[in-house]
């Protein structure tokens, strides 16, 4: 970029998210992660004679795992994979695909699809890196790998059941189908894909992370491959992506190109992010809470909800760069030590 | 001509140059010099709009143009080549010549004039700015301004990456336009250059006005010799 | 196989001009207009309207092109004015989520609105050989019309003030404010041209085969694909490449099939991307 005359010259590193280092003793760390899992655990004794009700509460929990793999992928590395759901889906079809027509065994059929869908990630990952690729053009590249996604499971319809969508016989039976195994289930999920992404954050990886955030250029010099830690956040990303989906498919026994689709996955996920913050280790849990509730007020709405989804990307983004949760943690942050400066000067 | 009183201005919050008075007389030329980081692109930037001034005036014939967005101050006829030129370098030379007279439509001799003083410029007027090596952009960056007609021309350090002769030659060319009459603002590092141009000069250092005065006075003044002149 | 062709070369020019509105919103500022297919449909509505209100075709023609053209507006105006005081990857970024929830809030009211809306022109007569196929004359006219407004567009940009004012915000914005353009009223303007031509495409589109109210996001990734592969920035490039992918397109509807298609579509641009970024006649 030529140089700018304007007074307000900001970064052009890090456009959104966080860089702020992850506390070091392990308690601190971690017990975050624990009292969110034993809060969401408490979920089932409060809804869990509704199968509706666990239904959305086990969605709610996908999202999450959803979004924590997008953190790790954009939140820490800036690279733009508006692919968050075809990765998913690439899991989700490819064990069911595997389980039901190639009849293999639940577990082999979950690690292939997983192994797919990491490896497709990180391909893109590495095309980003080798070619330079910038933000909009990685967005862009993702963009048309998950719209081939879809087009491809429309078009292939012997296979994929196309537009109607794929009855999994997989996990029939079993305890998956059931919802409230289910939730607790992919609640463990999101919790170790937490522990994951907090392990990362302490280690030398999310050391690398915060760096190549920071200055790309600086970085490199100081002798980071930007390179490869970009990789890593796509494929560790990309694997979080493709369990979810292959998990979803036995638990939840039908899938179809609207359940991985990017107007369902991808903006969600975008609008979770931005209100609970981007980079932020229990952002996408607070996003997730924050979405299932409202999503559940909008559900009369019709199509105004897509309107409402609309206005709420717009006032997020124009309004919080780092998300909403943490613009109100700031502010109440420095309002405490407003206070207790206040508090200490008088006599 | 062109006044400035008490500007300051800098980048994020902190300023570069403050308290800056200067006066650049109709006809006259001026020279600002200074080394590297002293300022000078910073104060250019605030005279002409570029960047926003945090303190003073700036007056244009009279008219305080202070805060005006650049293209207006542009439009009034201050015209300002800065030292990374900026010229649209997909179009071809006639084309940039052709946009300096933006809005109006071109002067047929204002191009005359340009390609008279920039011959060079005639022989290569179809190809890309791009294209050109350094010291035709530089011509073109001039030419490009002149093309409005304007009052003031302002130039920010025009030796820029020019050999030694090409720079000499840029002076005689900014000589002959000072002899048709336009007002000149010149920025420098080059200071022997700019002292045989100018009739004043501002000498410019961490932001402030340090010394001022004509031009011969400042090339005797033992401080400027010792500093800008290598003499000991 | 000439019939193929020839309704690929119809298709191609529809694609062209769709493409250039795309591509000199991000020529200007780096912004990718994700609500651009949106402003298609919000033409394509107005004109049904209109025309349902029983005024006649260029009548509504123009007023859904207005329309366009004043939501441009609206949207520079408004809340572009944050993502120009940006620069850089945080530019594009907020460009982007911001007209994706433009995208959404048109997107959703007019679905709301109009849930089974279409806007379809009927234009009668005998169908017309050229070169030995039989075309129709909605096919023809909606040719005639974008190879006009294509030609008409070059010649603007190459030859008029405002045109080459334009092109020289997209190579340099501070040369521009140098020599006195403002680059924010250059900015409305090719928001306003960009609505227009959406509009445009609509109904010449509508000519065709029938514009529905779920179109938008379908014409926003066509207009995409286009820009890239002509290169983001390029009028003459986003006209060839439209060209060239729309005798893609119908050629591999025609034998292959309608997924495969898009993903044919898709991949030209993802591999443009990747192998020659600046497209077919970007910088």
């Amino acid at each position: 970029m030529t140089a700018e005359f304007d007074a307000t010259v900001e970064s052009e590193a890090a456009p959104l998210g966080v860089s702020a280092r992850p506390p070091r003793s392990l308690t601190r760390a971690f017990w975050p992660i624990a009292v969110t899992g034993a809060v969401l655990a408490l979920v089932p004794l409060w809804l869990g004679d509704s199968r509706l009700m666990m239904g959305l509460a086990v969605d709610a929990l996908v999202f999450g795992a959803y979004a924590i793999a997008f953190n790790v992928i954009f939140g820490s590395t800036n690279q733009l994979f508006l692919c968050v759901g075809a990765l998913a889906g690439v899991g989700g079809y490819a064990s069911a695909i595997l389980a039901d027509t190639a009849e293999l065994p639940m577990a082999v059929g979950l690690v292939l699809a997983t192994t797919l869908a990491t490896a497709l990630g990180g391909l893109l990952s590495w095309i980003a890196v080798r070619r330079s690729l910038g933000v909009i053009f990685t967005g862009i590249v993702t963009l048309a790998f998950s719209l081939s996604f879809a087009n491809l499971v429309l078009g292939q319809r012997e296979l994929t059941g196309g537009e109607t969508g794929l009855v999994v016989a997989a996990g029939e039976g079993t305890f998956l189908r059931e919802r409230v195994a289910a939730y607790y289930l992919f609640l463990g999920l999101l919790v170790v894909f937490l522990v994951v992404f907090r392990a990362l954050e302490r280690s030398h990886i999310g050391w690398a992370f915060r760096a190549l955030r920071d200055s790309e250029l600086a970085a490199e010099l100081a002798g980071v491959d930007v390179a490869r830690y970009r990789i890593y956040a796509g494929l560790i990303g990309s694997a979080m992506l493709g369990i979810t989906g292959a998990v979803y498919a036995y638990s939840d026994g039908f899938i179809s190109p609207s359940t991985f689709a990017f107007g369902h996955v991808d903006v969600r996920v975008l609008v979770m992010l931005a209100f609970g913050g981007l980079g932020t280790l229990l952002g996408p849990v607070v996003g997730t809470v924050v979405f299932a509730v409202l999503d559940e007020f909008l559900i009369d709405f019709g199509q105004l909800r897509t309107v409402v989804y609309g206005l709420l990307i717009i006032a997020l983004f124009l309004g919080f760069k780092r998300g909403a949760v943490p613009a109100v943690a700031d502010l109440l942050r420095r309002l405490v030590r407003q206070a207790r400066s206040r508090l200490g000067r008088q006599p | 001509m062109l006044e400035a009183s008490g500007l300051a201005a800098g980048y994020l919050g902190k300023n570069v140059v403050e308290g800056v008075d200067m006066q650049v007389a109709a006809g006259r030329a001026v020279a600002v010099i200074g080394s590297n980081g002293a300022g000078k692109t910073t104060l250019f930037r605030a005279l002409c709009g570029m960047l926003p001034v945090s303190a003073g005036r700036v007056r244009f014939d009279g008219e305080d143009i202070t805060g005006r967005p650049a293209h207006r101050v542009a439009r009034a006829g201050l015209a300002y080549v800065p030292a990374e030129r900026h010229l649209f370098p997909g179009m071809s030379v006639r084309e940039n010549l052709l946009l300096g007279a933006y809005p109006g439509r071109p002067d047929p001799s204002a191009f005359e004039l340009v390609l008279d003083l920039f011959p060079r410029l005639k022989e290569r007027h179809k190809q890309p700015a791009g294209s050109l090596s350094g010291g035709e952009q530089q011509m073109l960056a001039v030419g490009r301004a002149l093309m409005s007609r304007p009052r003031l021309l302002m130039l920010d350090e025009p030796t820029t990456g020019l050999a030694p002769k090409l720079a000499r030659s840029a002076y005689q060319a900014l000589q002959t336009l000072k002899e048709a009459g336009v007002t000149l603002l010149v920025a420098e590092q080059q200071v022997p250059l700019a002292l045989s141009l100018a009739d004043r000069g501002y000498v410019l250092e961490t932001g402030r006005i340090r010394l001022e005065g004509a031009s011969e006075d400042l090339e005797r003044n033992p401080e400027v010799r010792r500093a800008y002149l290598g003499v000991a | 196989m000439k019939a193929v062709a020839l309704d690929g070369i119809v298709l191609g020019l529809q694609f062209g001009l769709l493409g250039v509105g795309m591509t000199l919103i991000y020529g200007l500022g780096g912004v990718l207009n994700l609500a651009y297919g949106q402003a298609a449909v919000l033409a394509a509505m107005v004109v049904a309207i209109t025309l349902a209100a029983g005024a006649p075709a260029l009548v509504a023609a123009a007023a859904g092109l207005l329309a366009a053209a004043a939501g441009g507006v609206v949207v520079d105006r408004t809340l572009m004015l944050p993502v120009y005081h940006q620069r850089g990857e945080r530019r594009v970024l907020l460009g982007l989520l911001l007209t994706l929830g433009v995208a959404f809030v048109i997107d959703g009211l007019l679905l709301w609105r109009y849930p089974t809306g279409a806007l379809r022109l009927e234009i009668g007569g005998e169908a017309v050989p050229i070169l030995g196929v039989r075309m129709r004359v909605g096919s023809l006219l909606a040719s005639g019309i974008s190879l006009a407004v294509g030609a008409i567009l070059l010649l603007f940009f190459r030859a008029t003030t405002l045109g080459r004012a334009t092109r020289s915000v997209i190579q340099d914005e501070v040369g521009a404010r140098l020599v006195g353009i403002n680059p924010a009223a250059v900015r409305t303007f090719i928001f306003a041209l960009s609505g227009a031509l959406a509009g445009l495409v609509a109904v010449t589109r509508s000519m065709t085969s029938p514009v529905s109210v779920t179109a938008g996001f379908d014409f926003t990734i066509l207009a995409l694909i286009v820009a890239v592969v002509g290169g983001l920035g390029s009028v003459a490039g986003a006209f060839l490449a439209g060209v060239l992918l729309g005798i893609v397109s119908t050629v591999s509807a025609f034998y292959i099939g309608q997924y495969i298609t898009t993903i044919v579509l898709l991949a030209a641009a993802a591999l443009t991307i990747v192998m020659r970024p600046r497209g077919l006649l970007g910088r």
